[in-house]
């Protein structure tokens, strides 16, 4: 493939995230070696250099010096090093000499590739659903809030009083799922409801957008959604004037 | 004006200079830069955190020490040959004392100053051997990697044969050392705020941005 990339897209994408840190980090780092055996995907790769953190980065220093003009097969490359050799766990980052935060560099290249609609598709879907519904798995707030009302009964036969509040306002805790809850595990919900329930806790699940705990969106630097996410749940917490935002397991 | 005048005079002020300025430069741009594009790092700027980062990797008590006992001593103990030998040899002490500013310091004893340049020539070897040796760091290496340390040896190992005297047989090199020794001292202080040698300053600022990072989320790197 040598579909052609547009190179200005590319530098508009780069140019407003090269701060002081990124220049510095692309700049200084003096290849010493003291992150390859940090790196799980180095040591599982029978410690292949090709996995060192610092030789994933490179293309960020390579594509500013092609000032952007690189091909589709480039950025597929790319694409296989930062999703396929890199989960964004900072280790290197703190045996760094320097402390390069390598994992910030590789979410600036998933971000350009995003920008060019080069995205893991199940990552794509979720997100598309986020946008959607504010949450994973494209639950409807009806379905939610329907879901709890089922919970709350189911469990309630084996612990008599036990209530799933929903937008309790003013309680202590506001608690929040992971959407395949919901969807497909409902028990885990009926646990943690029976958790509370023992503990005597003031808790409440919100009603509206914000109830999903997960941020998808963020491992494809997509920040406008994961921003938006992460936002719902603080404005659910700030209208029930909750002390605490609890997240689920 | 004769080369050697030129080196020992006006070039001496533009190597001094560029190292001067540039480095001002280079830190005033990253402040102003973060300023702008990295407003997180100052939000949560915290000297505790800073300090905490800087103190662990300026003195060798880190995670590196720990999992490499071998190289990261030998690291340490070339930056400090680096630093030390230029600024406190008795030989530019003295030149400091006949400059126009009449700035005078203790020097370091000889023997040491020898043994500090030797030891910093044998790390600096083994580095490059490194370079070429070690799979791993001969795929991270650049051509400007080979040549930065090669520039950074120099300075010594011409002011070591120029002290003992070793190359006076040569012709040229006996008679052009000190020459040399300029040359080369004057060419890592003109590449330090321009190449990846100016870690010597943006190291402070990158440990301190990513010591912020971590420790905003509790973590005191």
């Amino acid at each position: 493939m040598t579909e052609s990339i547009n190179p200005q897209a590319v530098m508009d994408f780069l140019k407003p995230r090269m701060g002081a840190r990124f220049k510095t980090w692309v700049d200084i780092c003096t290849h010493c070696g003291m992150c390859a055996d940090t790196c799980h995907f180095y040591l599982a790769n029978g410690r292949n250099p090709r996995m060192i953190p610092a030789h994933k980065v490179r293309f960020l220093k390579d594509l500013l010096r092609k000032k952007g003009r690189v091909d589709r097969a480039y950025l597929d490359d790319v694409y296989k090093t930062v999703y396929y050799e890199c989960n964004v766990c900072k280790r290197c980052t703190l045996f760094c000499p320097f402390g390069i935060d390598i994992a910030y560099l590789i979410s600036i290249l998933r971000g350009l590739l995003t920008s060019q609609g080069i995205v893991p598709e199940g990552l794509a879907r979720s997100v598309a659903n986020y946008k959607a519904s504010g949450n994973q798995m494209a639950v409807t707030d009806e379905e939610w809030v329907e879901t709890l009302e089922w919970c709350e009964e189911e469990t309630a036969e084996e612990l008599v009083g036990l209530k799933i509040p929903i937008d309790k306002k003013g309680a202590r805790i506001m608690y929040t799922v992971n959407a395949r809850e919901p969807k497909f595990y409902p028990q885990d919900i009926m646990e943690a409801a029976k958790i509370f329930h023992v503990a005597g806790e003031d808790w409440t699940f919100p009603s509206g957008k914000g109830w999903d705990d997960t941020n998808l969106a963020m491992f494809i630097s997509d920040t406008e959604t994961s921003r938006m996410v992460a936002e719902n749940t603080f404005n659910r917490a700030e209208e029930l004037g909750v002390k605490q935002i609890a997240i689920t397991e | 004006m004769d080369l050697y005048s030129f080196v020992e005079g006006p070039l001496l002020w533009i190597a001094f200079l560029t190292f001067v300025i540039g480095t001002i430069l280079r830190i005033v741009l990253f402040v102003a830069t973060a300023r702008n594009m990295d407003k997180p790092m100052l939000q949560y700027f915290s000297w505790k955190y800073v300090l905490s980062t800087l103190g662990r990797w300026i003195l060798p008590i880190n995670k590196d020490m720990a999992k490499n006992p071998f190289f990261m001593p030998l690291v340490y103990l070339f930056h400090v040959c680096l630093i030390v030998v230029p600024i406190f040899l008795a030989g530019h002490v003295t030149l400091w004392e006949e400059s126009r500013f009449e700035w005078s310091w203790t020097a370091l004893p000889e023997a040491w100053a020898d043994w500090m340049t030797l030891i910093l020539i044998a790390i600096s070897i083994f580095f490059l051997l490194r370079r070429l040796i070690s799979a791993d760091i001969r795929l991270l290496s650049t051509l400007s990697d080979y040549l930065l340390i090669i520039v950074t040896a120099l300075p010594f190992v011409t002011g070591y044969f120029l002290t003992h005297g070793t190359l006076g047989s040569m012709a040229f090199l006996g008679d052009n050392m000190s020459l040399i020794h300029m040359l080369s001292g004057e060419l890592m202080l003109i590449l330090i705020p321009l190449t990846r040698l100016s870690h010597a300053f943006l190291f402070f600022f990158s440990r301190a941005a990513t010591g912020i990072e971590f420790g905003r989320r509790g973590y005191s790197m």
